[in-house]
């Protein structure tokens, strides 16, 4: 795709354009997002065909949902990645499948901390906020949104009952809520 | 916001949520703004996270398909803008009339692009599209010309550049010497070439020649014509 359209534009014009039918802003779109949001994807499914497949869907939703995106939904990366991670999420909880690969919270946290890139503020809030939380808690909350894992595939990760997690859980929520505001 | 609903959204974020719970969030995003908002509020805190997956390269075959499954379905509720639906006509009846191959349709569909993306075409000015090919076989390139910006598109679909050679674009018109647009890059998908001359109604052909590295040292094409195409009026 031409270069010039993609620095020129958006991704917020992008999806405008799109909304309006335009195939070649779609194009241009999923040119600029689509190794982003298959990271994300295959991140969270595991498995390389099947994460194509959610790929997929996720661009057609994309297309069919564009006018859908406003301003003050956020950023236009996140509601592009959370109907990327929504499709995904939903074909795990749908199905069983071989997943391989795990994100090592380690590694997301060096990640968060790494220089460039989108928002630094709001990365380096949530690096500070993440590791304040214990390190069990740190990895549940890692490991279910990087990686999708549900309460009881973070039970058996851990050796805990689901309801334990589900208390983990919900202290971390209010944990990291009241850092985030504070930061 | 009660701590519960609260929880609840950024347990759906998370994605640990029970299906069925999951299912009754959703529902109730369509009507429930404080609920909305505090999913929204999540995403935002979260999202960070997304920028730490590794960005993974698509093989070609899955863009080919989204735009089979996306081509002729209608954006959501907007109506595309009027010259867009001509030229989505238009594609049509080429790909019926010539019974082109997928990738005909897939170069195609980039070029409804004019509507509104780049800088808006002068009143005055036309815009054509070649399909620019070998004798009949598979497109190897399409160059988009709007004469009103003097923005002529080229996207490169099997076009080969021999190895220690640069193809050269050229506009070919009737009772006018060939004249250069510029050379192709080679292994560029798509680029844009600015070209001041082209103005008011075009006619002829785009012909893709031969030339040593770097374009043709004369100004006229001294290799042979490896694809060519005719202009076509698209509005």
């Amino acid at each position: 795709m031409d270069r010039r359209i993609l620095t020129g534009s958006s991704l917020a014009e992008l999806l405008d354009a799109t909304s309006r039918g335009n195939h070649a802003a779609f194009r241009a779109l999923y040119e600029a997002t689509s190794a982003k949001l298959f990271g994300v994807v295959l991140r969270i499914i595991g498995n390389r065909s099947i994460a194509e497949e959610v790929l997929q869907d996720t661009y057609i939703k994309i297309w069919q949902n564009a006018e859908r995106f406003t301003p003050e939904v956020g950023q236009p990366v996140t509601w592009l990645a959370t109907i990327a991670r929504n499709r995904a999420i939903d074909r795990i909880r749908s199905e069983r499948i071989e997943r391989h690969r795990v994100a090592d919270d380690e590694d997301v946290l060096g990640r968060l901390a790494a220089p460039g890139g989108f928002d630094p503020a709001a990365r380096e809030a949530l690096r500070t906020c993440l590791g304040g939380l214990e390190a069990e808690a740190r990895d549940c909350i890692v490991l279910a949104y990087c990686s999708g894992f549900s309460r009881e595939e973070l039970a058996e990760r851990f050796g805990r009952p689901v309801g334990t997690i589900k208390t983990l859980l919900y202290r971390s929520i209010r944990l990291l809520k009241a850092c985030l505001e504070k930061e | 916001m009660t701590e519960d609903l609260e929880n609840a959204a950024a347990e759906y974020v998370l994605g640990t949520l029970p299906a069925d719970e999951r299912a009754r969030i959703e529902e109730r995003l369509g009507h429930d703004s404080a609920l909305r908002e505090a999913v929204q509020r999540w995403q935002s805190l979260l999202s960070p996270l997304d920028a730490t997956a590794t960005d993974t390269v698509l093989r070609p075959e899955i863009w080919r398909a989204i735009e089979r499954a996306t081509a002729g379905a209608p954006g959501a509720s907007a109506s595309p803008a009027g010259n867009v639906v001509v030229l989505r006509r238009r594609i049509a009846a080429w790909r019926a009339a010539t019974a082109a191959t997928g990738a005909l349709a897939a170069g195609l569909a980039v070029f409804v692009l004019f509507d509104r993306f780049a800088a808006p075409p002068a009143p005055e000015g036309g815009r054509y599209i070649a399909v620019v090919n070998s004798e009949g076989s598979e497109p190897a390139l399409i160059a988009a010309v709007d004469t009103g910006t003097g923005i002529i598109r080229v996207r490169s679909l099997t076009a080969e550049t021999p190895a220690g050679h640069s193809l050269e674009l050229w506009h070919i018109a009737e009772g006018h010497e060939p004249r250069s647009l510029g050379v192709l890059q080679a292994g560029l998908d798509a680029q844009t070439i600015q070209d001041v001359a082209t103005s008011g109604p075009v006619d002829g052909s785009i012909a893709v020649t031969v030339e040593p590295a770097g374009g043709s040292p004369s100004g006229a094409p001294t290799g042979p014509v490896v694809y060519s195409g005719r202009l076509i009026p698209v509005e």
